[in-house]
């Protein structure tokens, strides 16, 4: 009977078998994405009856990988700084502009349409603009990285500094609170969320930006290299170098998220409940 | 600190042609309990409000002690209960407790001390989400009261609690008022709560805001939870539903 399997499991036997599910629940996880991907990618193989040059078998780009590792680490190299340099531009400007929105309400109405006009312009107008005024520079690429990624982290800062509670500012305000008080001790807080949430989206699209870029003007970086193998009709590189990109997007993402949880006073009650 | 003697003199507020609060003459003495009741948008809140520097009166002034508002509300005399509690989510108790005590530059008690006389004992290191509704008003009453003011401003602190809560809170917090004397001005819609814990109650009619009666209750606090059975209770209390339901119908 059901009752009587259920009932008498001693609970050190229990904390094993759980440990075991959640393991296995775990590898799971980790192996269903790829085993799905790989699957699609042989049937598309199997049945478009593409050359191998358009798109290739997954174990070449893999040895792709392998065999070029020290050229192909160079330019993910040079491309991880144009990322993490434009990364820390939209964060400055993004955060900047909102804590200055914030303080002094005057100049959204000055600054905000220009935000969002940058924010619509093709990039690859951008780009282009950016290479006749910088040339193929690391100024020029991390600009465009910069352009594209500040404006979700101006949004997201501007609504979490807003969702300040009320009570929690008349509380402030009765104490005789100083500007820098109240935005360093509940406001920033209250923030904090949505900033880390604005990352997700700045952080992993800050690579892609930076390979659209050196794709289209740079002589070093994954961009170059797609570029450089596509002319040379070497589509099991361009693969190789998709997939660094996606794993290193995702990688970026998956830590960002980790690191919202983290940082989300919303959770920090019930973890330790 | 002292408890401060606190003087409204003909504040109002009015908004356009509306009237938020009509204008209200009122001294009150130090270490005074004065509970504003009456239905909801009369007034009662903006009151509280004025007198806590919040928002500025259409006419006449509030004096705390010698001080106006403002320069009360800069040296930090007032303290201010809100219904929904103003503790920091991420904070835990004994640290929001200490954060006022760090943003007003002036240690009322030892928080950890005032924590355990609030019956909190246990539950200092908890956090927001980590305590009963209870619990995190009383909290909130602590943090409030962390940098000793002269002043409580309580804007229904209570009302979200269910009713046996709402009175076993009120008589500890009657009591605690008895340890720590302040000048208190409670806004509540609840009848009996003001009749047992108030000196004086200021009856509001419904919007436009005006003060129709100011009710005695000439009984010491801290008073017995038997109070509520005295006579004087009932007739104290009868009364004021009495003013406020005749005013509502008329």
């Amino acid at each position: 009977m059901p009752a009587d399997v259920a009932m008498p499991t001693s609970p050190v036997r229990a904390d094993g078998n759980g440990r075991a599910r959640r393991i296995l629940a775990w590898a799971a996880r980790i192996a269903t994405p790829i085993l799905s991907v790989m699957a699609l990618w042989y049937l598309a193989i199997w049945f478009s009856g593409l050359p191998a040059f358009v798109i290739p078998l997954p174990e070449r780009v893999l040895e792709v990988l392998w065999v070029e590792r020290a050229f192909i680490f160079e330019h993910l190299l040079a491309t991880l700084q144009v990322a993490a340099i434009g990364f820390l531009w939209a964060n400055l400007a993004g955060i900047g502009l909102a804590v200055l929105f914030d303080l002094l309400p005057f100049t959204r109405h000055m600054l905000m349409p220009a935000a969002i006009t940058l924010r619509n312009v093709p990039y690859i107008a951008l780009i282009s603009v950016l290479m006749l005024a910088f040339g193929d520079s690391i100024l020029s690429k991390t600009t465009i990285v910069a352009l594209a990624g500040f404006f979700p982290v101006l949004v997201n800062t501007l609504a979490g500094l807003r969702s300040a509670d009320e009570v929690q500012l008349d509380r402030m305000r009765i104490l005789n609170a100083s500007w820098w008080q109240t935005f360093s001790q509940v406001r920033l807080p209250y923030a904090l969320p949505s900033i880390v949430a604005a990352q997700e989206i700045t952080g992993s699209g800050s690579i892609i930006v930076a390979i659209a870029a050196e794709w289209m003007i740079s002589s070093t970086g994954l961009g170059y290299v797609i570029n450089h193998a596509m002319q040379n009709y070497r589509g099991d590189k361009v693969y190789a170098v998709a997939l660094l990109a996606t794993a290193l997007s995702f990688l970026i993402y998956s830590f960002v998220h980790w690191l919202g949880g983290r940082l989300d006073w919303r959770a920090n009650g019930e973890r330790r409940g | 600190m002292m408890a401060a003697p606190i003087s409204v003199r003909n504040v109002s507020r009015r908004f356009g042609e509306t009237w938020a609060l009509r204008p209200v003459d009122l001294e009150i003495a130090a270490g005074e309990f004065i509970a504003l009741v009456g239905p909801s948008g009369c007034g009662k809140t903006t009151l509280l409000r004025i007198v806590a520097d919040l928002q500025e009166p259409s006419s006449g002034e509030v004096r705390i002690g010698e001080l106006s508002a403002a320069e009360a509300r800069r040296q930090r005399l007032l303290g201010l209960v809100s219904q929904r509690p103003a503790v920091l989510p991420w904070k835990r108790a004994i640290d929001d407790v200490r954060f006022t005590q760090k943003i007003a530059g002036r240690v009322g008690f030892d928080p950890l001390k005032v924590l355990r006389e609030f019956g909190l004992e246990g539950h200092e290191s908890k956090r927001p989400r980590q305590l009963s509704g209870g619990m995190l008003q009383r909290v909130n009453i602590a943090s409030a009261m962390a940098h000793d003011p002269a002043v409580l401003l309580m804007d229904e602190p209570f009302a979200a609690l269910d009713e046996m809560k709402r009175e076993e809170i009120g008589e500890w917090f009657d009591h605690e008022l008895s340890l720590r004397p302040k000048t208190v001005l409670f806004v509540t819609h609840h009848i009996d709560e003001a009749v047992m814990l108030a000196d004086r109650l200021l009856v509001f009619s419904p919007a436009p805001g005006r003060v129709i009666e100011v009710v005695s209750v000439p009984v010491p606090r801290p008073r017995d939870p038997s109070f509520r059975q005295d006579p004087r209770f009932v007739a104290i209390a009868g009364h004021v539903r009495d003013l406020l339901m005749h005013r509502v119908a008329a």
